[in-house]
C-alpha cells in the first residue's frame, strides 16, 4: 500500500491557481522522484502536502488517513518531513542546535544521540563545525545540514526539494549515496530534482510534473528511456 | 566643582535606574525579535506592574518584593491572552495591522484603568534603607531592583539558550516556517514569547513603582524609553537591551548635572534618531 497518496490536489497562492489536479503516490520504502521544469509547481505541491498552504480540493492520505487539514508541525510529528528548497536553516543557531531542532518530534527525541552520531558519520564536516552558526557554513555544508536536520527527525517519509541545486558534482554524488543508505534502512523518500538524469538514475519510480499536473509517470528506468523525457528534460 | 559633585551624586542613581529601564526594554525587543511586532501595549503593561506593587504593598500590607513572582506570572498569562485575542490574527499581515491591534489593547487597558483608578498619582511609600557612597545616597530599592533585573536577564539567557522551549523561541524567531516543518508548534511559541515579553515589562513596572509616584498614564514614558533602548541595544537583541538600558540610565545621571533636566528626553530622542541613521542594527548588533 502507498504510504503517501495525493489525489487530484489543487492549490495556489491567493487567487492564483498553481496546481490543477496533481496525483502521486509514494510506495513504502521506495525512492520516488518528482521532476519538471522551473516554476511548474513542484515546491507548491510539497508545501501543500506539508500543510504550509492548504489544498483547495483533492485528498492527501498519509498511511491511509486523510491529513488535508493538519498543520505542518503535526505532520512532522507523524513522520512526514520536508527538507525545504533553499535550505531554510536556523542561520543564527549553531549546527548542533539545528540538529536538535530537527529532532523536535516525540519519535525522534529518545534517539537523538544515536541519530546525531549517524549524521556526523555521514557528514564529518558538520561534526567539525558543530559549534559554528549555520549561517557561516558554505553552501554545500548548509545543504548537508539541511539534509542532516531532516534525518534527525526520524522521518517515515523524507521529502527533499532540490537536493543538488547549486552544489559541486562531488558533493551531489556524496548526498545521493546518503539517500541510497536511507532507502536501505526502509525510509520512504521523495526527491524533487532539477538534475533529472541523476534523479531518474537512482530512483525506483518517477513522476513528471508540468502545468500543475502530473503529465507522465512510471518506473524510473523506463522514464529515462522515454523519448519525450529525453528530449524535454535531458536535452538528448 | 559643584557640577562634579552633582554628577557624582546623580550618576550612581541613573546607572541603577538603567537596569530597570533595560528590563522593560528587554520585553519590547524580545517580542519584536521573535515576531516583528511593535507592542504598543508595552506601556500600560508596565503601569499594571506598578499598580500590582501598589496593591500588594498598600492594600495587602506585604513586602513589595513578594509581588515579583506573582506579577511575573500574571504578566506572562496576560501576554499570552493579548497575543491570542489581538495579535495572532494579524501576525502575517502588514506591520500596521499589528501596530493598530496592540494600540487598541493599549487604549483598552488605559480606559479600564482610568475608570477604576482615575488618572491621579499613586505612591508606594516603601523604603529598603539607603547608604552613602561618597556624596551620593544609594537607595536600597534601587539596589534590589538592579539585582532582580540581573536575575531575570540571566534567567532569560539560560532559558533561550539552554532549554528546549527557549530554543524553539529562537528557532521561530529565525525561521518560522522551518520551525513548523521540524514539528515546532509555532503559534504556541509566539504566544509564549509575547507572554515573556509582557512578563518582563510588568516586572519592570512593579520595580519602578518603588522609585517614583505613578498614575495609569505613566507607562507611556517608559515605553518611549524602551524604544530608545531597544534601538541602542539592537532591536531583537534582549541581552543588548540591558546594556542599552544602562547607557540610557547613565545619560540620565549625567545630563542633569550640566543642563536643565527637561532636556533629557530631547537628547535621548536625538540619540535615538542618530543611532537609527548611523547604526540601525544597534550598538550591540541584532538580527537582520
Ligand atoms: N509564495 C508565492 N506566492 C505567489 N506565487 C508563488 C509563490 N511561490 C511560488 N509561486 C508561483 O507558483 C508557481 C510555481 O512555483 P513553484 O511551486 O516554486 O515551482 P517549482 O518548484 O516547480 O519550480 C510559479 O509560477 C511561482 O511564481
Ligand atoms: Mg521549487
Amino acid at each position: 500500500m502507498a504510504l503517501l497518496e495525493i489525489k487530484d490536489v489543487t492549490s495556489g497562492y491567493g487567487d492564483v491557481q498553481i496546481l490543477w489536479g496533481a496525483s502521486l503516490s509514494l510506495e513504502k520504502g521506495k525512492l520516488t522522484c518528482l521532476v519538471g521544469g522551473n516554476g511548474v509547481g513542484k515546491t507548491t505541491l510539497l508545501r501543500t502536502v506539508m500543510g504550509l498552504i492548504r489544498p483547495w480540493s483533492g485528498v492527501i492520505l498519509f498511511d491511509g488517513k486523510e491529513v488535508n487539514k493538519l498543520s505542518a508541525y503535526t505532520k512532522a510529528e507523524m513522520g512526514l518531513v520536508l527538507v525545504p528548497e533553499g535550505r531554510q536553516l536556523f542561520t543564527d543557531m549553531t549546527v548542533h542546535e539545528n540538529l536538535e531542532m530537527g529532532a523536535t518530534n516525540q519519535r525522534a527525541r529518545p534517539n537523538f544521540q544515536r541519530n546525531l552520531e549517524r549524521v556526523y558519520e555521514m557528514f564529518p564536516r558538520l561534526k567539525e563545525r558543530s559549534r559554528q552558526k549555520a549561517g557561516t557554513l558554505s553552501g554545500g555544508e548548509q545543504q548537508m545540514l539541511a539534509v542532516a536536520r531532516g534525518i534527525m527527525a526520524e522521518p517515515l517519509i523524507l521529502i527533499i526539494d532540490e537536493l543538488s541545486l547549486g552544489l559541486a558534482p562531488v558533493l551531489v554524488l556524496q548526498l545521493f549515496e546518503g539517500l541510497k543508505l536511507l532507502r536501505q534502512e526502509g525510509i520512504t523518500i521523495l526527491l524533487v530534482e532539477q538534475n533529472v538524469q541523476l534523479a531518474l538514475t537512482i530512483s525506483d519510480y518517477g513522476y513528471v510534473l508540468a502545468e500543475g499536473k502530473v503529465k507522465m509517470e512510471g518506473p524510473a528506468r523506463k522514464l529515462i528511456k522515454d523519448k519525450h523525457v529525453r528530449s524535454t528534460y535531458l536535452g538528448l | 566643582m559643584q557640577q562634579l559633585n552633582l554628577l557624582l551624586t546623580s550618576l550612581p542613581d541613573g546607572l541603577l535606574l538603567g537596569f530597570v529601564y533595560g528590563l522593560a526594554a528587554m520585553g519590547l525587543t524580545l517580542i519584536w525579535g521573535v515576531m516583528n511586532v511593535i507592542n504598543l501595549s508595552h506601556g500600560p503593561i508596565i503601569t499594571l506592574g506598578m499598580f500590582s506593587t501598589f496593591f500588594i504593598y498598600t492594600r495587602l500590607g506585604l513586602n513589595p518584593y513578594i509581588g515579583v513572582l506573582p506579577i511575573a506570572l500574571v504578566g506572562l498569562l496576560l501576554g499570552i491572552l493579548i497575543y491570542t485575542a489581538a495579535v495572532h490574527r494579524v501576525i502575517n499581515g502588514p506591520h500596521l495591522s499589528s501596530l493598530l491591534a496592540t494600540f487598541s489593547v493599549n487604549m483598552i487597558i488605559i480606559g479600564l484603568g482610568t475608570a477604576a483608578l482615575t488618572t491621579s498619582p499613586y505612591n508606594v511609600d516603601f523604603s529598603a534603607g539607603s547608604f552613602k557612597l561618597g556624596n551620593a545616597t544609594i537607595l536600597g530599592t534601587r539596589i534590589i531592583a538592579a539585582i532582580v533585573t540581573l536575575a531575570f536577564t540571566g534567567g532569560l539567557y539560560l532559558f533561550l539558550y539552554r532549554t528546549r522551549p527557549g530554543k524553539f523561541i529562537r528557532a521561530v524567531a529565525n525561521n518560522r516556517a522551518a520551525a513548523e516543518l521540524m514539528g515546532v508548534p509555532s503559534t504556541r511559541i509566539l504566544a509564549l514569547s509575547f507572554g515573556i515579553g509582557t512578563m518582563l515589562a510588568a516586572v519592570a513596572g512593579g520595580l519602578i513603582a518603588t522609585f517614583f509616584p505613578f498614575s495609569i498614564l505613566s507607562g507611556s514614558g517608559y515605553e518611549l524609553k524602551s524604544f530608545v533602548i531597544g534601538v541602542l541595544g539592537g532591536l531583537g537583541n534582549p541581552i543588548g537591551a540591558l546594556f542599552g538600558g544602562l547607557i540610557l540610565g547613565i545619560l540620565e545621571g549625567i545630563i542633569p548635572a550640566f543642563i536643565e533636566s527637561s532636556w533629557v528626553p530631547v537628547i535621548e530622542f536625538v540619540l535615538f534618531i542618530f543611532i537609527l541613521l548611523v547604526r540601525p542594527s544597534g550598538l550591540f548588533g541584532a538580527k537582520k
